[in-house]
This record gives C-alpha cells, sequence and structure tokens, in this order.
C-alpha cells in the first residue's frame, strides 16, 4: 500500500484510538506554544519594545536630561539638524569605515586563524585554548591594557616601532587623528578574532573529506579547493558572522569611548559615541534618541539586505 | 481531558508570568530617607572622597559629625571626578541622586539652572557666618541663594624647587625652563590636552585665557576669539609644539610624574597640595604665582548643595551648619590643604611651618574666579565643550587656533541663541 493509499483508507476506531494517543499529550493545547512564549515576548515588549518607542518618541521633542519629564515637539528638526551637520557627515563615514573594517578584520583573520588551527600539530590544543583569551578578556580591561600600550612615552607599541624605525612623530597614536582610528581598530579585531575563529574552525570540521580529496585528485590547486569546496560549505556561517559582526561593531562603545572618547577632534567618533556625547554631555536626550533611531535604521537595513542576500543564495540553489 | 490540558497548561503559563511580574516588581526601589531606629541617612557625593590623602581624611570628616549626634548619619558617596558631573546630574534630572553634593562650578550653574537645587535661604541664615565675598558671590542664581563654598581652591604654579632653585617670573623664563628641563623621560611642564580629560583641559586653558588678559565673554556677550584668548592660546600650543610635556599623559600619570621628580611643573590647584605630599613625602617641591602678565587665574570653586528632590533636606542642612563652624572650618582647611574654606579662617602658625607657601594660594582668592563662562553660567559645559574640541583641533594641526577659536565662537553662539 502506497503512502497515498493509506492516507485515502478511512480509519478505524483502533487507529483513531491510536491515532489520539500520539496526539494526546500533556500539553497538547493549540495554545500552550504562546503561553509559553509569553514570558520572553513580555520581556521583550517591557525592556526593548517600550523603550524603543521612548526613544522614538524622543527623538521628536526637545528633552534636556536635567529635566526628562518636561518634551517640547519640535517634530523632524532634531533629524534636520543632525542630518545638517557636517561634524555629524563625518560621525557616520567614520561608523561606516569602523565597521567595515572590523567585520573584514575580524572575519578575515579568524578565517585565516581557523584554517591554521584546522591543521595537525603539536601543541594544536594548547593553541586552541590559548586563541579564546583575548575574546575571554572584560572590554574594559581591554580598553585600559591597550590605552597605556600606545602611550605616547611609555607604551609598548611606540617602544616598538621606534626600534624598526617607524617611530611616529611625538609618539602619537591616540592623541592622532590619523593613527588613533587604526589604533582602536586594532584592538577591537584583536578582541573579536577569536569568537569568529571558535565559529569558523567548526565550520571547516564540517567540510567532507571525501569532497576535499576527490578535488586534489582531479588535480585543482589549494587555492581552488577552497574556493570549490571549503568555501561553499562555509560561506553560510560566514555570512551569519558578518552579520553578527556588523551589529556588534554597531554598537561597539566602552573600547572607543576609555580609549579615546571618540577623539581627537572627532577621528574616531562612532554613531554610539556621539549619541553618548549628545545625551551626557550636551544633555541634548532629542538629539540623541535622533542620533539612535539613524542607528536602528542602519542595523535595519543591515539585516534586511542579510536576508535578502541569503533568500537569493537559497533560490539559486548554492546550499 | 481536554479540559485538563487546558488547565495545566494555563497553570504552567500563569506561573511563568507570575515569576516575570514578581521579577520586575522586585527591581522597583523607594526613595525615602533610610530610617533605622529614628536615625536619618544622608548621601554625600563628591569626587574628593576618592583623592589620596583628601579622601579618607574628608571621611574621617563625616565620622565626627556623625557620632557629635545621634539624628543624622551622612554617608559618603565617592564618584571620579572625569564622570561626576554626568552621573550626578543624571540621577538627579530623573528626580533621584545623592541628598548632598558637593559640585564643580559648571555643573553647579546647571542644576541651579534646571532646578535641581533646593534654595538655601530658609534653611541656613548664612548672616552669622564670615564668609570670603569673592568666591561666595558666585553661589547665587537670579537672587536666590543654592551653594555655600566647601572648598575654594585657586590654581598656581607648582615647581620642583631642586630642579628650579628660583621661580619663573615672566611667560618667557617659564618657557625657557621648560624646555631646559625637558630631557629624555624628564619633562619641564605638564597639563591636560586630551578630550578625553575635557573638564580638566577647559580648567587649565582656562588659566592661559586669563593670565594674558583675555575672558570667555564680558557677562553679556561671548567674546570666545577675542585677540587676548587667542594671545593666551597660542602660548599654550606653543608649550605643547615645544613638546616640554609628556604628550597623551593624564593628570593621574603627570602627577604622579612631578611627585617622582619627572616634571618640573605643572599649573595646579591648592588642592593636590596634599595629594602630591601623599604620593612622595621626600619631594621638594614650592608654589609660586602663575608666571602671566595678567594676575587672573582659575579657581575650583566647589559648593555644596542640598539636592531639590531631597527628602531629608533640614538634615542635609544641619550637616552644612555644622561644617560652618568656626572649630570645623578650621579642621576641613587642614584637610584640604592649600586651600580656602567658605568663611575666613587662621592658618595655625605650624601648618604655615610645615607649609609656607600656603600663603601663596590665600594671596590669589581676590584674583581668581570660577571655571564658568560669565553671563552663561548654565551653558558653560556645552561652551566648554565646542571650546576644548576646537582646541584640541588646532593642538592636532588640523586647523590654526585662530580659525579654531572663530569656530568656537560661532558655535558657542548657536548653543546660547
Amino acid at each position: 500500500m502506497t503512502v497515498l493509499e493509506k492516507m485515502s483508507v478511512p480509519r478505524t476506531e483502533a487507529g483513531r484510538r491510536g491515532s489520539n494517543r500520539r496526539k494526546r499529550s500533556p500539553l497538547g493545547s493549540k495554545w500552550t506554544p504562546y503561553l509559553f512564549l509569553a514570558p520572553g515576548a513580555i520581556f521583550i515588549l517591557v525592556f526593548q519594545a517600550v523603550p524603543l518607542a521612548q526613544e522614538v518618541y524622543l527623538s521628536f521633542t526637545r528633552t534636556s536630561l536635567l529635566n526628562p519629564t518636561r518634551s517640547r515637539w519640535v517634530g523632524f528638526d532634531n533629524y534636520v539638524r543632525i542630518f545638517s551637520d557636517e561634524d555629524f557627515h563625518r560621525t557616520l563615514i567614520t561608523t561606516i569605515i569602523y565597521v567595515i573594517a572590523c567585520v573584514v578584520g575580524a572575519v578575515g583573520s579568524g578565517l585565516v586563524v581557523a584554517m591554521l588551527l584546522d591543521k595537525g600539530f603539536r601543541g594544536r590544543g594548547v593553541a586552541r585554548a590559548l586563541v579564546t583569551v583575548p575574546w575571554a578578556a572584560p572590554g574594559i580591561a581591554v580598553a585600559l591594557i591597550a590605552t597605556w600600550m600606545f602611550n605616547n612615552q611609555y607604551g609598548i607599541v611606540n617602544r616598538f616601532l621606534n626600534a624598526v624605525g617607524l617611530g611616529l612623530p611625538g609618539g602619537a597614536i591616540l592623541d592622532s587623528p590619523r593613527y588613533a582610528l587604526p589604533a582602536i581598530l586594532a584592538t577591537t579585531i584583536w578582541q573579536l578574532f577569536p569568537f569568529t575563529s571558535v565559529v569558523l574552525l567548526s565550520a571547516l570540521q564540517s567540510v567532507p573529506q571525501d569532497l576535499m580529496e576527490a578535488a586534489t585528485m582531479d588535480g585543482a590547486g589549494r587555492w581552488a579547493t577552497f574556493r570549490e569546496v571549503t568555501w561553499q560549505v562555509i560561506k553560510p556561517v560566514v555570512g551569519l558572522l558578518a552579520l553578527l559582526m556588523t551589529i556588534w561593531s554597531l554598537r561597539r562603545f566602552e573600547l572607543i569611548w576609555l580609549m579615546t572618547k571618540g577623539g581627537p577632534v572627532g577621528a574616531t567618533k562612532t554613531l554610539v559615541i556621539d549619541l553618548y556625547s549628545q545625551a551626557f554631555d550636551s544633555r541634548e536626550l532629542g538629539t540623541a534618541a535622533a542620533i539612535g533611531m539613524v542607528g536602528v535604521i542602519i542595523s535595519l537595513m543591515v539585516i534586511a539586505a542579510s536576508r535578502f542576500v541569503a533568500r537569493a543564495a537559497e533560490k539559486e540553489g548554492i546550499r | 481531558m481536554r479540559k485538563q490540558r487546558i488547565g495545566r497548561s494555563v497553570l504552567a503559563a500563569t506561573s511563568a508570568v507570575v515569576v516575570a511580574t514578581a521579577f520586575a516588581a522586585g527591581c522597583t526601589s523607594d526613595n525615602g530617607p533610610e530610617s533605622d531606629d529614628g536615625v536619618i541617612t544622608v548621601t554625600f557625593a563628591a569626587s574628593t572622597f576618592g583623592d589620596p590623602g583628601r579622601g579618607p581624611a574628608l571621611l574621617d570628616l563625616l565620622d565626627e559629625f556623625n557620632k557629635s549626634q545621634d539624628k543624622i548619619r551622612v554617608a559618603a558617596a565617592a564618584v571620579p571626578f572625569p564622570t561626576f558631573g554626568q552621573t550626578v546630574l543624571t540621577q538627579m534630572g530623573s528626580g533621584l541622586g545623592p541628598d548632598l553634593i558637593r559640585f564643580d562650578m559648571p555643573e553647579f550653574a546647571a542644576a541651579s539652572d534646571a532646578g535641581l537645587l533646593a534654595p538655601l535661604d530658609e534653611l541656613i541664615d548664612v548672616s552669622q557666618y564670615n564668609l570670603h565675598q569673592q568666591p561666595d558671590k558666585f553661589m547665587f542664581a537670579d537672587g536666590v541663594r543654592y551653594g555655600i563654598i566647601f572648598e575654594a581652591s585657586n590654581y598656581a604654579l607648582f615647581y620642583n624647587a631642586d630642579l628650579i632653585p628660583e621661580p619663573p617670573k615672566t611667560y618667557e623664563e617659564f618657557f625657557q625652563i621648560a624646555k631646559d628641563l625637558t630631557n629624555g623621560d624628564t619633562y619641564g611642564l605638564a597639563f591636560r590636552q586630551t578630550e578625553a580629560e575635557m573638564a580638566g583641559v577647559w580648567q587649565d586653558i582656562f588659566n592661559y585665557v586669563y593670565g594674558f588678559g583675555g575672558a570667555w565673554s564680558d557677562g553679556e556677550k561671548l567674546t570666545i576669539n577675542s585677540p587676548k584668548n587667542l594671545e593666551g592660546l597660542l602660548k599654550y600650543q606653543e608649550l605643547y609644539d615645544a613638546n616640554v610635556i609628556p604628550r597623551g599623559a593624564d593628570a593621574a600619570t603627570f602627577r604622579r610624574m612631578f611627585a617622582e621628580g619627572k616634571v618640573g611643573m605643572e599649573i595646579n590647584n591648592g588642592g593636590y597640595v596634599t595629594a602630591t605630599r601623599g604620593q612622595n613625602p621626600e619631594l621638594n617641591f614650592s608654589v609660586a604665582p602663575i608666571p602671566f602678565p595678567v594676575r587672573s587665574q582659575g579657581a575650583i570653586l566647589a559648593p555644596i548643595v542640598i539636592n531639590e528632590a531631597s527628602p531629608a533636606k533640614e538634615a542635609a542642612a544641619e550637616f552644612i551648619k555644622w561644617v560652618l563652624q568656626p572649630e570645623n572650618q578650621v579642621k576641613l582647611q587642614e584637610i584640604l590643604g592649600a586651600s580656602s574654606v567658605a568663611t575666613v579662617t587662621q592658618r595655625s602658625a605650624q601648618s604655615l611651618a610645615e607649609t609656607p607657601f600656603l600663603t601663596v594660594f590665600d594671596d590669589l582668592t581676590d584674583t581668581s574666579l570660577p571655571h564658568v563662562v560669565l553671563g552663561f553660567e548654565a551653558k558653560t559645559p556645552e561652551i566648554r565643550q565646542v571650546v576644548v574640541e576646537n582646541v584640541i583641533a588646532a593642538l592636532q594641526g588640523t586647523i590654526d587656533m585662530k580659525t579654531a577659536l572663530d569656530r568656537a565662537q560661532e558655535q558657542a553662539l548657536a548653543l546660547v541663541s
């Protein structure tokens, strides 16, 4: 009897009883999943949706931190003001540069490290454990230590650069509009690459070995094997990591604030730093909320783009 | 059976919701004064509680008040200086915050303008105290008193007397000594010059502006880009460009370097005499007036204020009245070192023998000004930000100092209009 034939046969009483026994479970109500989701949904509603709605409202008002309950509706004034401010344009560009460099740097270096750790060598277990140390270190500790490492007079980075003949004028790194952002990027990528390397290592280990061997036997070189076999398997993971790194980089605060506070001269001022500065230095909650909304919109655009790319890849059957 | 299933499911989900609600309810807190056996607890926030040297002594003073009576207990809350204004004003803006606060002037002006401070006229009768007139006149907003001076600390030149036998008397001598002393890891001078220490940079450049005859305003109009301001700040930049300072070092670092004999001079306020001694009792240092053309410099005026939202205003006022008693003013001044207090006091022969240069600080009181933009006190934090950002841009070479001050003037005018 085929499946279709089975399905068209009227069920007997015994069959129905059996079927009911299979369907019957202690939590069989159709509302049960929703009831179990309720606590999480309430949490999200109370601690995320409500603050988000408040932020949207604040972004259309003039509100001082010193009198947060007294808001004056100003419509799109805050948005017009920030978008007509050249400093804000620079902040947007700095944010984009920071995010792209973080994503490329963290994922790229993570992939290189993962590929190295995928090979067999003595002490690989120890190496794999040590690689996670930067990720495990608290962000504040990393920021403070990095600040000292980049110190003009006493930092080891300057001592090293001077020793190899690449000394910078005055040793200024975090004080220099030119070098401050690269220094922050280096610190950020150093902290992020362990996470990406661990995730990519597990992805690499899921690449079927027989496919690799078949490619080698067909005469494919290392690059061709990587491109046609390894990359095709790990691409979805890379995509997910890129999305996560993008969102986290957009939100990164403590590293930048502790190292440079967005300076010098706004060279490391990202959206989050600008938001904090507007809210707590200038005490303009409305302007800060408008900047926050710009960040939210950028994040949503990134997520939408990522979903679009993923769906397009699915349709092409690459996955 | 279906009813049983629904009942169990509803029970499970309801339990989860109740737990979540209980958790949320547990996160709330009330704001009344703690009253344990009739004792009212009053919190007092000050950045100086964390100062090396003075902090423990200030805490001892609070203990002394607490032991002197059994109705009020003052509890200290130490908040670091760089984030003090932000932290406390955020709390006060949302109707919370400590009962007593030792503010710096820019934050005092912003808080009084926003109605966050309790008027003191009805809580404290100041007519019975012999207050220092010059600093006290800045304790008012629209004719209402909102603060009483807790500490008035004038800026002067600290110098290492072993490296510099005679202090400089002119800017030219000052510059030359700074250059001559700079060698290897030793620097002739130190001052704050990074955006990370914005409030400190403002205090430092204040001395250069006023010391060369400039001013941020004339009381009615902003004068940020005046020629005298430019002259003073060009001198500040000249010292920066001459590499006579440890660039990038924050205040905590270069003050330790001064205590260790690695920095020859720094312009600092009297509050740091005790801290410097604490870091190195063997250091042979002295103090002289800042060697700029005009005898006018900044002063850390730190008023003690009462939070308008405090439910224990009378108790807080009792502490202030206790501090204003003559014997306690002397004790406070001994703790603060070279600073003045609210009232006129007589320094003891012993303290003068230990620290002969205390009179240098005292003599500067009548020519010292608080770090606010006169006439625009409440807007000082925002004006400070635009000025410091632009001055640092000039130090970095992004723009010249004249353009920096012109831009600061323009941006500040937009802020105050």
